[in-house]
């Protein structure tokens, strides 16, 4: 056992323990790796697939009791390469063969072995990728790697070594965004380029593991940090992340301070700078520590989760959808929409411009003109999507350049909907090569005709109307200009208006729910419609719109 | 020991039937399904297809999916050669959307690289398929590399694969064909008609309803006429399936068959859609 006391040579035993107790740590920032991803939901795995490779790799050394550290190294390798799970899983187990094959001829680690063992891991990681790409984990086992040669020779004891190795990958690993532009575009560093980081650093001496003889702790026992489950839970919280920045910092003892604090956290960095990442029910609580403790705060972000999970939509249109739609960028348009979910819906499908109005808020020609003005593409279609919105729509047209701007003359948000999907369809379908403008209007128009639109809102006072009495404050259902029901409620409303206008070959109801009415409301109505009406399809959008508490569209 | 030749290999996300597999002798590496803490190998036994498709809606967690290891894959072509294969044609899901190829690079590289050529079909599921059964074809009738590699492009030629997503939920939370899902939008519910080609999946046109999904699937089936082969594919939809084959019926030929998708893959797309894989005639001229 005293043998691997020695700080300047590592024998079997003392890899295995220091692999057991980085595993154990890396069950901690499963989740905030899986989290590292492109985009801010909780679907990643990279993460879990790290894990269960080392998970796997350790599985062949958990029952081995042997000092030779070339048997320990290439039997962790070959578990790892058996247990290869995803990309980083894969290259990971590249490193560790590559890392096994040089202690292949040694008793005991050392520095300069070290050095030519990490370098010869960077080397299989780099040689078992096709293409490879920087700015991911292989880039920070090359830099780590690369850094640690420059000292191998200075006589550096291996925690020393092992500590500029740690670092100088947590720095390569704070300049994978400036690599890959989809990482900085989306502000997180490479999730496996974390994992290798994450990975290291549990290795490192900073807690005296290859210095302390314990007994090594099997690295499964230490999972229960890690839930799966918590991803999916109602509540996502709120991300907080920050830089701590003081004098001798023990970044072990914030780990531990705030460990109680939420969940998924990683504190990386060293004694001048230290990075937290936490997830909490209340953000001001690690703030408030750090703060305590003395240390200058930098870099402070907070997120809110569950906002950044729904507001994803939108921010996948402006970033990946780019170049599909530069293909398709013969054809702008530009919207007319009552509210921030219908603008958002829009958006979505690749409206260059939305403008706010509807009823009783009419846009202005100069609100088109200007709007007109903003987009880039050859020729603009406009969706007035309101009835007293098509003149001024076809006024702006004309005042613009009757050549270029179009005008569908689409009678509502729902109308307009189902015109821009058909042309996103056009677009689609590859026939449209040759700017082929005739049809693509054929197409919009046959789409807005089909679908059936229904306004839900309220009567401002008492009346009568072909043939229904209408109560100050009762709920209209409006399809086609016409008043088709009234009803003492919403949902009454909204019932008859359905029972009134479906037809047979209806298979989609769309519901975009008003400013006025809760979402959870919205959901109860749905689910109760699906009970009546069990072979139809139902999709419930937020609209935001106020006046309507529903469109309704049927088709 | 006997002397066979040239052995056809695949990877299970190539949805061959089993029938097909066996009585052409093609080797079928497993992919993975992970859900939660388990690691499910596809290969049609490990996994209850029904079971899994039945329940994927209401897992809190999306499985995912993953490659065999490199040592799985050093194995398979390890066991291949033992057996007495002179060469390997192995033929697998793109470089593009899977881990896959490269595990088996690595897995060939520490057999013998020389006698393995490993294949992007840049296709899926039975698109994948249509080039192993051919290849295997070939090799069983004893048929040179060369000729295998040239039939295997002239299948990949005269193959559509065209499918239905009936929900983007999946793919948008698969995150492997970023360009599809973010061109969709994901706001409303639309239904993407999708083609495979080239390693990867692109829209041909969206739809808000099944039926009118369906008759742009239909009216591009029938497109593909005389056809070879052709395969009705679905993600536990055998239903929906089987009403699609009667309605394109008459240009079914003779090999037609209905096929439920792998997990590897349904996992991505979820369950409802359906699709189909052709292979023209014209691919024999």
């Amino acid at each position: 056992m005293s043998s691997c006391r020695n700080t300047y040579g590592v024998d079997g035993k003392a890899l295995k323990r220091a692999l057991a107790s980085a595993i154990g740590q890396f069950s901690q920032h499963v989740e905030v790796i899986n989290e590292m991803n492109v985009f801010p939901v909780p679907d990643g795995d990279t993460g879990i697939n790290m894990y269960h490779t080392l998970q796997r790799a350790y599985s062949e050394i958990s029952d081995l009791d042997d000092s030779d550290i070339a048997e320990v190294s290439r039997r962790f390798a070959y578990g790892a390469l058996m247990g290869a799970r995803g990309n980083s899983g894969t290259i990971l187990s590249q490193l560790l063969k590559g890392f096994a094959e040089e202690l292949q001829s040694t008793k005991a680690l050392d520095t300069p072995h070290l050095a030519l063992a990490c370098k010869r891991a960077a080397q299989f990681a780099y040689d078992a990728v096709t293409s490879p790409v920087e700015g991911t984990i292989l880039t920070v086992a090359r830099e780590a790697t690369e850094t640690l040669e420059l000292h191998a020779d200075e006589g550096l004891a291996l925690s020393e070594a092992l500590d500029i190795l740690v670092r100088a990958a947590q720095a390569s690993l704070r300049r994978t965004p400036e690599l890959l532009p989809i990482l900085k575009e989306s502000g997180v560093v490479d999730s496996g380029a974390l994992g290798l980081a994450s990975f290291l650093e549990g290795l490192a001496p900073g807690d005296g593991k290859f210095d302390r003889p314990e007994k090594a702790e099997a690295p499964v026992a230490a999972r229960p940090g890690v839930s799966m489950g918590s991803s999916g839970d109602a509540s996502y919280g709120y991300d907080v992340q920050f830089l701590m920045l003081g004098k001798d910092l023990n970044i072990a003892q914030i780990r531990q301070d705030l460990e109680q604090a939420g969940w998924s956290l990683l504190v990386v960095g060293d004694d001048s700078t230290v990075k937290v990442h936490i997830h909490v029910d209340n953000p001001a609580l690690p703030i408030d520590y750090a703060v305590q403790s003395g240390a200058i705060l930098d870099d402070i972000v907070i997120e809110n989760m569950e906002l950044q999970f729904r507001r994803r939509p939108g921010q996948e249109t402006s970033s990946a959808a780019a170049p599909k739609h530069q293909a398709a960028e013969a054809y702008g348009v530009i919207a007319v929409a009552p509210g921030d979910g219908l603008r958002a819906v829009f958006e979505d499908l690749g409206c260059e411009a939305v403008i706010r109005g509807g009823q009783g808020r009419n846009p202005s020609v100069e609100d088109f003109l200007v709007a007109i003005d903003s987009v880039s593409a050859s020729k603009v279609f406009i969706l007035p999507n309101n009835r007293n919105i098509i003149m001024t729509a076809r006024q702006a047209a004309e005042s613009a350049d009757e050549r270029r701007v179009d005008v569908l003359p689409t009678t509502s948000v729902v109308q307009g909907i189902s015109a821009l999907i058909a042309l996103r369809s056009f677009e689609d379908s590859g026939e449209d090569s040759g700017g082929d403008l005739d049809s693509a209007i054929r197409e919009m128009r046959a789409a807005a005709q089909q679908v059936c639109s229904i306004e839900i809102t309220r009567a401002s006072r008492d009346s009568r109307l072909g043939g229904l009495a209408i109560g100050c404050g009762d709920f209209l259902a409006i399809g086609d200009g016409q008043i088709l029901v009234a009803g003492a409620t919403i949902e009454a409303a909204v019932r008859d208006a359905l029972a009134k206008a479906l037809k047979a070959e209806h298979e989609l109801v769309t519901l975009y729910y008003g400013d006025s009415i809760q979402e959870r409301e919205a959901k109860d109505l749905i689910e109760r419609l699906s009970f009546t009406y069990s072979e139809l399809e139902f999709d419930l959008v937020f609209g935001g719109q106020d006046l309507y508490p529903y469109l309704i569209g049927l088709e | 020991m006997t002397f066979k030749g040239i052995q056809v290999a695949a990877d299970s996300v190539c949805d061959l039937p089993v029938e097909i597999v066996r009585d052409l002798d093609i080797r079928i590496i497993p992919t993975y399904v992970n859900i939660g803490d388990q690691s499910i190998a596809d290969d049609g036994r490990g996994l209850d297809r029904q079971a899994f498709y039945r329940q994927l809606p209401s897992m809190r967690v999306q499985p995912t999916t993953s490659a065999p290891s490199p040592g799985e894959a050093e194995a398979f072509y390890q066991k291949m050669l033992n057996d007495g294969a002179e060469k390997i044609v192995s033929i697998h899901v793109p470089d593009r959307l899977s881990g896959v190829l490269n595990t088996m690079r690595l897995g060939a590289r520490a057999v013998d690289a020389e006698r393995i050529t490993l294949v992007d079909s840049l296709q899926l599921t039975f698109g994948i398929g249509l080039q192993v059964w051919a290849a295997a074809e070939l090799a069983v009738a004893g048929a040179s590399l060369d000729d295998i590699l040239e039939a295997i492009e002239r299948v990949r030629q005269h193959t559509e694969v065209y499918a239905i997503i009936d929900t983007m939920q999946y793919l948008q939370r698969s995150g492997r064909v970023n360009s599809l899902v973010a061109g969709i939008g994901t706001l409303l519910k639309i239904k993407p008609i999708v083609r495979v080609a080239d390693g990867d999946i692109n829209s041909l046109a969206r739809s808000r309803t099944w039926s009118g999904a369906e008759a742009k699937l239909k009216a591009l089936t029938l497109d593909q006429a005389p056809l070879d082969r052709l395969a009705i594919l679905h993600i536990d939809n055998r239903l929906g399936a089987e009403r699609f084959l009667d309605s394109i019926g008459e240009i079914a030929p003779q090999e037609t068959h209905i096929i439920e998708v792998c997990p590897t893959l349904g996992a991505h797309i979820g369950p409802g859609s359906i699709g189909v894989a052709t292979l023209k005639q014209d691919w024999r001229n």
